[in-house]
Formats: structure tokens, sequence, C-alpha cells
């Protein structure tokens, strides 16, 4: 009989040293990446009033929201993403700042979600955001971005020596549309609003077969339910050209000419290999107005990083504001990337014996200024088993402090005394670079 | 690089999905039927087939242990999950109903809130609500049919290809929720970064099954 006390709920985790050491890692890269192109972090509360997640992301996102009733009745909820939060925070406290804002976020988000789906519940998500411009060089800027967050986070080493985390089977990949495209080729059709949302809603369920059952029943032209259909397919370097046969809209024309640019200036920042035009990506078409993008790696079936411009999200929020901006999933990124052994062990450990224990931890307190780890027996072991274990879990030394003096036992096993002064001045100027 | 992954389901659209998959070339014929093994090698080594429950099909290819998976469009209205849904493969044809006990099915007529039996929760309970009557569904795993004879539910949920199992059981069908063919299915994922095989294989199976010219779901 399995106790509640030894259990957590369905879709939350326990990080382990190591594997909170890896998600830790890889937000730290990710977020200096960020730091590097102007982006500077905010910090926004995990409890949302529900009225304002919404409002930001739609009614139907009321379901998959874990909800809580506050101490007046009020509803609140816990962020399912930072995105809603963050556009509230820049048209309420951050209202007037001059524009453009480049934010980044890093923080824990929450779903509602049947137990058992293995979806979590609980996760990491780091994230950015453009706000104040729509030009192709804010788009470019965020998916190149999102392409050295990837990097970033793939190389980032877990600790001083330590080999940078690599990813197993290839390097991370950015696949990129246009809401636009759809849209264009919807027009063409010329519906009804009811039936053109009934054929987003289908789109978004990525039902192709229900869109085609639809549109046979319109009779619709040929060429647009060849069009509609084709969605899937209609990617890399031969996919804006076929594309521009099947939107017939000046405005979809406009959208190719614009992505055809866009590949341009992702060349331009370098990216452009890591980057595939990809016209079949649907993610919510009520939030997303321009392009939209996802990152993954072939080891893993699900998206790494979702993004893409959302140009009314802020109206809703009454500060009507274009913007664009990505969150990445750390926690997948991680498992995309082969397991590793642990790299952790302490510089030094530190024991004493008689009256040596405020010059142990005087020398303990100079060595971690020096930015090294320094643990300090508290079991009172003797020496030898201190000095042992120490060694054996790859500590660089070992060092038994007396009164004025200190045994120190090198990785290598050597013992030899040294005088506590020698030690702290040597000690000193080994590790000053 | 690991083989394209198609997830068959087995029970009652085993047939039809190795039939197609024979059809597109990547099986022998009935090469399948000697083995009880769960994964299946296909002539092309770049492509393997899985055996999987039709009710757990969709989870391994919304997670990408699949790349493909052909799965009925119950399972998908029922599960509601993140895949692509590109052909209609035609085969599997069957509806689902709604049935009560031919001597009660005046229950319908009535406002009073029922209790309905089914292997499709979420799908009966949309059909209820959006019709405004209050329902209480008792999510079940098989035999459905049985509930209404034995004081368990009101009326049942199910799918009926002929309509004789309802019959043998004094049911009757009182409405039709909706009808269900074998689709083919893509992971997300897979369709982007396995694009050229993944649509390879999209493509072979839709023009097989276009080419036997079975009747789409009218």
């Amino acid at each position: 009989m399995l106790d509640r006390w030894q259990q957590i709920p369905s879709g939350t985790r326990d990080l382990l040293p190591l594997e909170a050491a890896r998600v830790r890692a890889a937000i730290d890269g990710i977020m200096r990446e960020m730091a590097r192109w102007g982006y500077r972090e905010v910090t926004t509360p995990t409890l949302e009033y529900l009225d304002v997640l919404v409002r930001g992301e739609g009614t139907e996102t009321g379901d998959r929201l874990f909800k809580l009733i506050d101490r007046g009745g009020e509803l609140l909820a816990l962020r399912p993403e930072m995105t809603t939060s963050v556009g509230r925070l820049v048209a309420t406290r951050m209202r007037g700042d001059p524009l453009p804002l480049r934010l980044a976020y890093a923080g824990q988000v929450f779903r509602g979600r049947e137990a058992g789906s293995g979806l979590l519940r609980e996760f990491p998500q780091v994230g950015c955001e453009l706000i104040g411009a729509r030009t192709l060089e804010a788009d470019a800027e965020i998916v190149a971005l999102a392409v050295e967050a990837l990097r970033a986070a793939v190389c980032s080493p877990l600790g001083e020596g330590a080999p940078s985390v690599g990813v197993g089977d290839a390097q991370p990949s950015i696949s990129l549309g246009h809401v636009g495209v759809l849209q264009g080729i919807l027009a063409g059709l010329d519906l009804p609003e009811d039936e053109a949302a009934a054929i987003r809603s289908l789109l978004y369920q990525k039902d192709f077969v229900g869109i085609r059952d639809v549109l046979d029943r319109r009779h619709a032209p040929t060429k647009i339910v060849d069009a509609l259909l084709a969605l899937p397919t209609l990617r890399g370097a031969t996919a804006i050209a076929e594309a521009r046969r099947l939107v017939t809209s000046p405005a979809g024309q406009q959208v190719l000419r614009n992505l055809t640019e866009l590949g341009e200036i992702l060349d331009a920042h370098g990216v452009g290999d890591a980057v595939t035009i990809d016209l079949s990506i649907i993610r919510d078409f009520d939030y997303y107005t321009g392009i939209v993008f996802e990152g993954h790696t072939p080891s893993l079936g699900v998206p790494l990083l979702g993004g893409g411009r959302y140009d009314r999200l802020l109206e809703r929020f009454g500060a009507s504001n274009p913007a664009t901006g990505f969150a990445l999933r750390v926690e997948r990124l991680l498992a995309a990337m082969p397991e590793e052994e642990d790299p952790w062990a302490p510089d030094v450990v530190v024991a004493f014996a008689g009256q040596g224990r405020d010059e142990a931890l005087a020398y303990a307190r100079a060595m971690r200024r020096r930015n090294l780890t320094v643990t300090v027996e508290v079991l009172g072991r003797p020496w030898d088993e201190v000095a042992r274990d120490a060694i054996a879990r790859g500590a660089g030394r070992a060092v038994l402090v007396r009164p004025g003096t200190a045994v120190v036992r090198t990785a290598a096993g050597a013992e030899h005394l040294t005088p506590m002064t020698d030690l702290l001045t040597g000690a000193v100027q080994r590790e000053t670079p | 690089v690991s083989p394209v992954t198609v997830c068959v389901p087995s029970g009652r659209l085993l047939e039809g999905a190795m039939t197609a998959l024979e059809s597109a070339g990547y099986l022998t014929r009935d090469g399948w039927r000697s083995t009880r093994r769960l994964i299946v090698s296909c002539t092309d080594d770049a492509v393997r087939c899985l055996i999987a429950k039709p009710v757990d099909l969709l989870t391994y290819v919304e997670h990408g242990a699949a790349d493909l998976g052909i799965a009925g469009k119950d399972m998908l209205l029922e599960q509601g999950r993140d895949v692509y849904e590109l052909v209609d493969l035609g085969f599997g044809f069957c509806r689902g109903v709604l049935a009560f006990p031919v001597e009660s099915a005046a229950v319908w007529e009535r406002k009073s809130p029922l209790r309905i039996a089914t292997k499709y929760p979420r799908i009966a309970e949309r059909y209820f609500w959006s019709r405004g009557r209050p329902v209480e569904i008792i999510s079940m795993n098989g035999t459905v049919e049985l509930a209404p004879q034995v004081g368990l539910a009101d009326g049942i949920v199910d799918l009926v290809m002929t309509g004789r199992t309802l019959t043998e059981n004094s049911l009757v069908e009182v409405a039709e929720l909706f009808r269900s063919t074998a689709r083919l299915v893509v992971n997300r994922v897979s369709l982007r970064s396995r694009a050229g095989a993944v649509t390879a294989v999209v493509d072979r199976v839709r023009s097989a099954v276009e080419q036997r010219a079975v009747p789409p779901s009218a």
C-alpha cells in the first residue's frame, strides 16, 4: 500500500542535484545569451487573477488552469505561461516606457491536465518578448535569438572544467511559418465568418480530413482545396515558391515576400542554416498575428520552443502595441540531450583537530572567496576516513587544520605538513589568475 | 538513423490497417499474421510497424514514440490529441450512436437527467451538454450494452457497425453522434524533423488506399 506522503502529484517533478544543476545551467545559459541581446529579466507573480489570464488567452484557456479562490472570493489561477503576465506588466506599470522593450523571464508555469496524460502540470519556462516593434528586423531578432538561446542552453557547462552538454543526434532547428499564408488561402474562399472559424478550428486541431470534408461540401475551388491540403508539406527551400502559386490575395503575396526577406536577414544573423521555412506551422490563430515558429530536435516528439508575433495581445490590456517573442521548454531540451555523469565534487574538504576550528573555518572562508567549493567535515570522523572519502569523491584536496599547521592530502594521495600561514598565502597565490 | 515507426491498432482496425500497409508495399502479404510480435519489420528497413491497443495508439504518436499511426476517428474525437490527421483511409466505417432500451426509449424525450454508459465519456458529455441535457456519464471499457439491462445506466453511447448488437440487446438508436473511419495521423515534430521519410509513407499509403477506391465515409 502506497501512502500519499510517498508520492508527488501526477505531472510534477522533484529534481535531484544533478538534474537541478542541468536545469539551472541551461536556464542560466539562455538568460545570459538573452542579456547579451539586451533583454532584461522581469519576474511576475506565480498567481494571477483569473480575469487577467482569460483576457490574455481567451476563455477556453480557463479549462486548463489551476484555479484558486482568494479570501474575498476572487478567482485566482496559476499562470499557464508568462507572455500574458508580461503583457499585463507592460500595459500597466511599464506603460509609457520608451520602446522597444526587450524583456526576458524564467519561471515555473502550471497547466491543468488529466493524470496519466504523460504531460507535465508544472514545468520551467524561459522566454523573451520584444515589444513595440512591427518590423521584419524585430521578427528576425526574435527568431535569431531563439536559435542562439537553444545553442547557449546546449553548450552551458555544468560546472568548472566539466564538458559542455552536447545534443545527442543533431542540433536543434527552428521551423518558421506565418499565419498570413493561411489567411491568404482562406481569403480566396470568401467564407462567412462562422465557416472560416470552423476551418480555423479544424486547422488548429490539424484535422486535414475534416477540412477536406467541409470544403468539398461547399464545392470550394479545387485550387484552394489543394492549397490548404498541401499546407502540411510546404516546407524548405521551395516552400515559398510553391506557396506563391497557391496564395492569390495581395496580402498573402506580401506575407510571402516578407518571409523571403526575413530569410535573408536571418542569414545575416548567421542562423540561416538552423531555420527552415515551414508553412504548416499551426499555432493558436487568435493569439498570433504574424510569424509563428517552433524549435525541435529529431530525438524528441514534442517541440522545444514556440513563439511568434502577437500584435493584438496588448490591446486587450488597453495598451495596443506590436510584440513578438518565444518561450522555451527547458526540461524538454534536457530530455533531448544525453545523460551524463555527475561532474560535481568539492575543490577542498576541510577537517580540524584540537583547537584548530577557528583557523579551519577562516581557511574555508578564504577559499570560498577564491570561488572554490569547500565543505567542512561535520560528522567528526577520524582524519584518515575524511581524507579517503574526500579523494574518492573526487575532491581536489583534503586539509586537516591544527593550530598553526595543516596536513594536506592531494588528489594523488600524497600528504604533507604545511604551516597555516603558508597554506593561506600559498593557496591565494596559486588560485590567483 | 532509427526507422520511421508506423503504429497500427490491434482489434477491429488491424486487418484494414495491415492491408493498407501491404498495398503500400511496406508489408509482405500476410507476413504479419504468422507472428505474435508487437514490432513487425517491414520490407523496407527504414520503416517498422508497431502494434498497440487502439486506446493507446494516439499516445504513441503524440509523444513521438511512433512517427505515424492509423487510428479510428472515434479515438481522435474522444482523445483530442495533438497530432496531424492527414488521410481518411476509408476502411473501418462505423457510427457512434445514442441508444436506449426499446421499452424505455421515451426517457430521451423527457427533460429528466440521464445516466449514460460509454467508452466515449468526453464525446458523450459534449453531446449532452451542447443540447442542454444534464447527464451523468459512466465510463466503461467494454460490453457497454449490458449496462441498461442491469440498471447501471439509462442508455449508452457506443459504436455500431451493423446495429446487430443493439437489436440483440433490445436497444434502439435515437441519435447519431459521429461517424468514424480509419485515419492516418502523424506526429507534429516527425512531420518536420523527418519530413522526407514521413511524407513518403503518407503519400504511398494515401495512393494505395485511393487506388483500392474504397469509397470515403459519405
